[in-house]
């Protein structure tokens, strides 16, 4: 590196290649709400990661959150083989379909490739994020100690304001990340009051609202071993984020465990 | 430095708030020194403020303050909030247009906040005045939508207008007024799709692409990233980092070269 230090690379545009980047938050090709530029192909949101120095993103396709879980777990997988390192998939559960469903798409994913982590989206598939369904899911992480992101865990629109407490607590072998935790001090607030009272459950910095000075708080209430970096990409573009991140008041070994380190052991990479 | 580098890039930022509000947090700057401190600390040159009292209390009140808080200082350029002149609360608009002119300054708009229409039976006299003197107006997307937007642009085209505060899901609407309108420009900051800046390079140009932060409610680090790492020739990077506000602020000697 030339640069200083991690802010100075940002303020020259200076590829971090000697750090191990882990965005552990991403999607992948079109939506139907807005218009992503070249598509989201996972050829684009490799450029993406590139133009940055992220080395590895873990994906859940945008299809796995709207209408086919296991059309986008398999898209997931295609890129996964076409880009070999790069890109790592999540697998995505919608609990709205069959139990029985659910645990065959938890052992073929267990049968070809194997399982980084799973992915919930409450919000998108109007479940509970303790819905009955997702149970095969916890019981599975909880044998293998494997992370479980959540878009959210707890509030609005389906989730009940105790969830977490009752899955961290009932699962303490799982990682539950939280999404989105970093987006307007309410939602910081709530999330690291939780962190707090279970180590298992991570914060994830994904979004857009690009809160002052939140990162350097967070870490201070969790620590910075707790906090882990995602993009939403394609849905937004990895610079805000990580630019959000090398600008903190926050030491480098810090932002070094943000960036990757931390997805590096959560998610044994 | 990598390929795509050329240096620090000098950074004007369209988008900063100055002042005490009403709701405010205890890491929340609001004095003019601790911004000109975060400048620093982030490497952001100079910046377009505007004063919260402005926004939450009396528009000339604010406008004043913000002139007593910025003083001489050479890094800030104010950013007035005018109201429409139906009501007489502020002095006559052709003497506010002059005065922002001469101070290389740019005007901030609160249709909804402030209890008024855009459209030009309400705010016409007051658009006519900024669009002779090419004033540039900036406004938050909450403040308006995007049909009225189109109005304005429509009914004024040589006023410059930065809309504020948009989302990485704007493309759909953003597109088609850019087809249409030379005079519309977005702030960089919120605008977050991924590869956004680049598509609109390609396809409208980079001199429709203005920087902000949002300072002090939003971290400066982000809007930063997007410029410095993008795809562009660096050229095009200084455009967006603070050549084309400039311009338009009708400040010749800025200059985008640390």
């Amino acid at each position: 590196m030339i640069a200083r230090d991690f802010r100075e690379a940002l303020q020259l545009g200076e590829i971090l290649r000697d750090e191990f980047i882990v965005d552990a938050h991403a999607h992948m090709d079109t939506w139907y709400n807005f218009h992503i530029p070249e598509q989201g192909t996972p050829a684009s949101m490799v450029h993406a990661m590139d133009l940055v120095g992220i080395d590895v993103t873990i994906a859940a396709p945008h299809i796995c959150i709207g209408p086919d879980y296991r059309q986008g777990n398999r898209d997931v997988c295609a890129a996964a083989q076409q880009y070999p390192g790069r890109i790592v998939p999540f697998v995505t559960i919608n609990p709205n379909y069959p139990v029985e469903e659910i645990r065959a798409e938890i052992e073929h994913w267990e049968t070809h490739g194997g399982i980084a982590g799973f992915k919930f989206h409450p919000a998108c598939h109007l479940a509970d994020a303790c819905h009955a369904n997702y149970y095969p899911v916890f019981e599975y992480c909880q044998e293998r100690e494997l992370p479980i992101l959540s878009h959210n865990w707890t509030g609005a629109p389906v989730n009940g304001k105790d969830t977490l407490h009752g899955l961290a607590e009932a699962f303490p072998r799982v990682t539950f990340i939280v999404g989105h935790a970093a987006s307007g001090w309410p939602v910081i607030d709530l999330n690291c009051a939780i962190a707090r009272l279970y180590p298992n459950v991570m914060l994830d910095t994904t979004g857009s609202g690009l809160t002052f000075d939140a990162l350097p708080e967070m870490a201070r209430r969790i620590g910075a071993e707790r906090i882990i970096w995602g993009t939403d990409n394609p849905f937004i573009d990895p610079r805000p984020g990580l630019g959000r991140v090398l600008m903190a008041r926050i030491s480098d070994d810090e932002k070094r465990l943000i960036l990757g380190l931390n997805a590096q052991r959560v998610f044994k990479l | 430095m990598d390929d795509r580098g050329g240096g620090k890039l000098r950074f004007f930022d369209c988008n900063m708030r100055l002042g005490r509000a009403g709701v405010v947090r205890p890491e929340h700057i609001l004095d003019a020194a601790g911004l000109l401190g975060e400048m620093d600390y982030a490497g952001l040159d100079s910046a377009l403020v505007y004063h919260a009292f402005s926004q939450e209390w009396d528009a000339g009140g604010g406008n004043a303050k913000l002139l007593e808080e910025i003083g001489d200082c050479g890094r800030f350029y104010p950013c007035f909030v005018p109201l429409p002149h139906a009501t007489h609360e502020m002095p006559s608009l052709a003497e506010f247009g002059a005065d922002l002119k001469r101070r290389h300054g740019a005007a901030r708009l609160y249709p909804k906040a402030h209890s008024y229409s855009l459209q030009d039976w309400c705010a016409g006299e007051m658009l006519d005045v900024l669009e002779a003197l090419r004033l540039p107006v900036l406004i938050e997307l909450a403040q308006t939508d995007w049909d009225e937007l189109a109005g304005v642009l429509a009914a004024h085209p040589r006023l410059p207008v930065i809309v504020l505060a948009t989302s990485y899901r704007v493309n759909r609407y953003l597109y088609p007024l850019w087809e249409k309108f030379d005079n519309l420009y977005l702030e960089t900051a919120t605008f977050q799709i991924m590869r956004g800046i680049e598509d609109v390079c390609r396809r409208f140009g980079p001199q429709r692409l203005v920087f902000g932060t949002g300072l002090p409610l939003l971290d400066a680090g982000g809007p930063l990233a997007q410029v410095t790492y993008a795809e562009l020739p660096v050229a095009h990077k200084r455009m967006i980092a603070g050549e084309t506000l400039a311009e338009l602020l009708g400040l010749e000697h800025w200059g985008g070269a640390a």
